[in-house]
């Protein structure tokens, strides 16, 4: 017949049923929590940035990527800029020998300056009145009158 | 010390550091082998012991004193626990009884229990409970907490946990007879 087993008759071990920990193990615990606990607080550094309040991680993040933007483009106005100033440099001679050689030659006459003195000739002529317009519109033979 | 004393001085920026010192020495005993009971292993247990104090002081300043301070402590070491725990069976991505069964090997291994065969049957009854119900058999059977203290400790109402203790007996008890009378029938 089997006995059966109760708990309530079996004699409770206490409260600490397994092994003990490591002789010393208590007395070294509370120095080992302490050392971890303590080091953040010694290192505030980069760390301590999370820590920051919400409205100045955003502030610093903004001005990192202003600063960053504004960076960039200094930077890229800086390297449009010097290969104009290295053009300048080349001589002239120099320059119109490479456009005028090669598979597609620019011609003499299209490197030619124009007279900048002769720009204000075209004016008079480009001043029309609007019955001057309409005499000289009325005056074009349209595509309609074919049809008629 | 008191709680109410160690509280006071915690919050005094010079003697945080001292007052947080009497508190882990205060409590460390009992958190331990209330985390030990529940991983088995001692390098588990240790581990654990100082995430809780840790948590601990990162959260103390926020205490409100609405329960008591142990009660609160407990409840951070049971969190604590029954995490790792959970943390533990889906590391492992096999059946429940694997992580169970690396538990009941470190049992086996400990040396208190050597020759005392009731005692290491009881033991590996309790670990096949499920990890809240052997929880709550823990704390009243070895650490003998009221129920309404325990109620707080594990957000549980007083009446779950006086059955859940009382199913955990019964599943003990038959445990133990069956592995005593392996034969079978009465």
């Amino acid at each position: 017949m089997q006995t059966p087993f109760r708990l309530d008759a079996h004699p409770r071990r206490g409260p600490q049923p397994l092994s003990s920990p490591p002789a010393g193990y208590f007395e070294q615990l509370p120095t080992r929590i302490m050392a971890q606990v303590a080091a953040p607080a010694r290192r505030p550094g980069l760390a301590g940035l999370w820590q920051a309040p919400g409205y100045l991680r955003t502030g610093l993040a903004s001005t990192l990527l202003l600063g960053t933007f504004a960076a960039s483009l200094w930077l890229g106005g800086a390297q449009q800029a010097a290969p104009a100033a290295s053009l300048y440099a080349v001589p002239r001679a120099q320059l119109v020998e490479y456009l005028t050689s090669g598979e597609t030659p620019v011609d003499m006459l299209d490197l030619a300056e124009l007279p900048t003195h002769q720009l204000g000739l075209t004016a008079r002529y480009l001043q029309p009145s609007a019955t001057e317009l309409t005499e000289a519109l009325d005056a074009q033979p349209t595509e309609e009158a074919g049809l008629l | 010390m008191e709680d109410h004393e160690i509280l006071a001085k915690f919050h005094a920026p010079a003697s945080r550091n001292l007052a947080f010192n009497q508190l882990v020495r205060k409590y460390q005993q009992k958190v331990y082998w209330h985390v030990r009971k529940m991983v088995i292993d001692h390098a588990d247990a240790d581990d654990l012991t100082q995430d809780v104090f840790v948590k601990v002081w990162k959260n103390l300043e926020n205490f409100r004193q609405d329960a008591q301070l142990f009660t609160w402590i407990y409840r951070i070491a049971t969190n604590e626990c029954l995490s790792f725990l959970q943390s533990k069976r889906r590391r492992f991505f096999l059946p429940l009884n694997d992580v169970g069964a690396e538990l009941a090997a470190k049992l086996e291994a400990d040396p208190t229990l050597a020759g005392d065969e009731i005692e290491l049957k009881l033991q590996r009854a309790i670990l096949r409970l499920p990890d809240k119900q052997r929880l709550v058999f823990n704390l009243r059977y070895y650490d003998e907490m009221p129920y309404e203290q325990m109620a707080e400790v594990t957000g549980t109402s007083v009446g779950a946990l006086k059955a859940s203790y009382h199913h955990a007996a019964r599943k003990i008890e038959e445990y133990i007879t069956k592995a005593d009378n392996p034969g079978g029938a009465n």
